[in-house]
């Protein structure tokens, strides 16, 4: 009776935040196989430490949680160093020319360097609040605030651009 | 705000530009991810309910299930060094041969359309037939329904450390005794089980192998 309490209380998490577990994944890994199987992953470390749930309200943020954790453990080796100092021109300069062309914002979005992205997503996607996102990448809030902003100045200033070669083309 | 038509045309075009991002943001999930979510949770669950004493239990069947698996693949490991066939050898109606056409002619399509169907059936196939999905580092690519000689199959695409492997499930009916064909850059083995058979269709022997491994 208990197990099927607990299987159907899963059974409702996983319908109602694998999609968005899965565009959170993808973002981070860009590959849609890769992101597949981090929200496997991560649904299957939940339910192995599901017991360990005291509050339901923080399910959600929990999951964002393991699947980030799951992604660096798999990506350790292969993580691009992120310079917590670099400048927003720099952030511009460095973006691929892919960001310039149709798709422009989701271009601008995975030109993002990590350290903006990830916050930036966080909020898009999950809906988190600043003080949420600072306990999830344990960063301070006022980091959060200064990466969101940043962002959104990055795709501005990229998404312009764009616009801006478009039109010289034209 | 709503007085100043400047900072309403500011708060408007702040509304827009993150209704953009929320849109690229937001890209297409794969459809039925969930139902494949619950199908290898589910699948391999009920081995985890119970008290400790069912744990004992279980934990020396497995065991003992576990050491006759292993003799059972070592001597079969011995012999199909030896016994794989052709298509020639089983002709081309054999289901080794015709599941290894369906997945080079057929499963590319299949995995495109990203359609899947019930787990609830593939869930009962994989139990009336007593076999579990790999527990660990193993993801439900596709499941379906697929032709074999006798009828209808489940088929499942699985993404294995070992690469992808199809596993085709026919519960109910007797596909004949165990064979492993080398056809077309693939090898399928054709097993029966008590209550039916089961096809798995890779890139090598070693991998069907793994997989047949993992399943029992």
């Amino acid at each position: 009776m208990l197990f099927e309490g607990r299987q159907s209380k899963f059974e409702n998490v996983v319908r109602a935040f694998s999609a968005e577990l899965y565009r959170y994944a993808y973002w981070l890994c860009r590959e849609r196989f890769l992101a597949e199987d981090l929200v496997q992953e991560t649904f299957t470390r939940a339910w192995q430490s599901w017991e360990g749930l005291r509050d339901d309200k923080a399910v959600k943020s929990w999951l964002y949680t393991i699947l980030r954790n799951e992604h660096a453990r798999l990506f350790e080796k292969k993580r691009i160093e992120i310079d917590e100092t670099q400048e927003l021109d720099e952030v511009v300069d460095s973006g691929s020319m892919n960001a310039y062309e149709s798709f422009e914002m989701r271009d601008a979005i995975e030109a993002l360097p990590k350290s903006y992205r990830e916050p930036l997503l966080l909020q898009v996607l999950g809906g988190f609040n600043c003080s949420e996102i600072a306990g999830t990448m344990n960063i301070s809030e006022g980091a959060v605030m200064t990466r969101l902003t940043r962002a959104r100045l990055a795709l501005r200033k990229l998404t312009g651009q764009a616009t801006e070669r478009k039109e010289k083309v034209r | 705000m709503a007085r100043c038509a400047k900072c309403a045309a500011l708060a408007r075009e702040v509304e827009d530009f993150d209704a953009r991002i929320h849109d690229a943001a937001m890209v297409p999930v794969p459809e039925a991810l969930a139902d494949r979510v619950l199908l290898r949770h589910k699948v391999r669950e009920p081995a985890r309910f119970g008290g400790f004493g069912f744990g004992i239990w279980a934990l020396a069947a497995s065991l003992i299930i576990a050491i006759g698996v292993v003799i059972h693949l070592h001597r079969a490991d011995i012999g199909d060094e030896e016994r794989i066939a052709t298509s020639a050898a089983v002709g081309e109606g054999h289901a080794a041969i015709a599941a290894i056409s369906y997945v080079l002619d057929h499963e590319p399509q299949l995995l495109k359309e990203n359609v899947s169907g019930d787990p609830a059936v593939m869930r009962s196939a994989l139990m009336r037939l007593g076999l579990k999905l790999p527990a660990k580092g193993t993801t439900v690519r596709y499941l379906g329904k697929c032709p074999v000689p006798s009828g209808e199959g489940e088929h499942l695409v699985l993404q294995t450390p070992f690469g992808q492997v199809t596993l085709i499930l026919v519960p109910e009916q007797s596909l004949g005794p165990r064979v492993v064909v080398a056809y077309r850059d693939r090898t399928a083995a054709v097993s029966p089980l008590r209550s039916g058979s089961y096809i798995v269709v890779a890139d090598s022997l070693r991998a069907v192998k793994q997989l047949e491994q993992m399943l029992m």
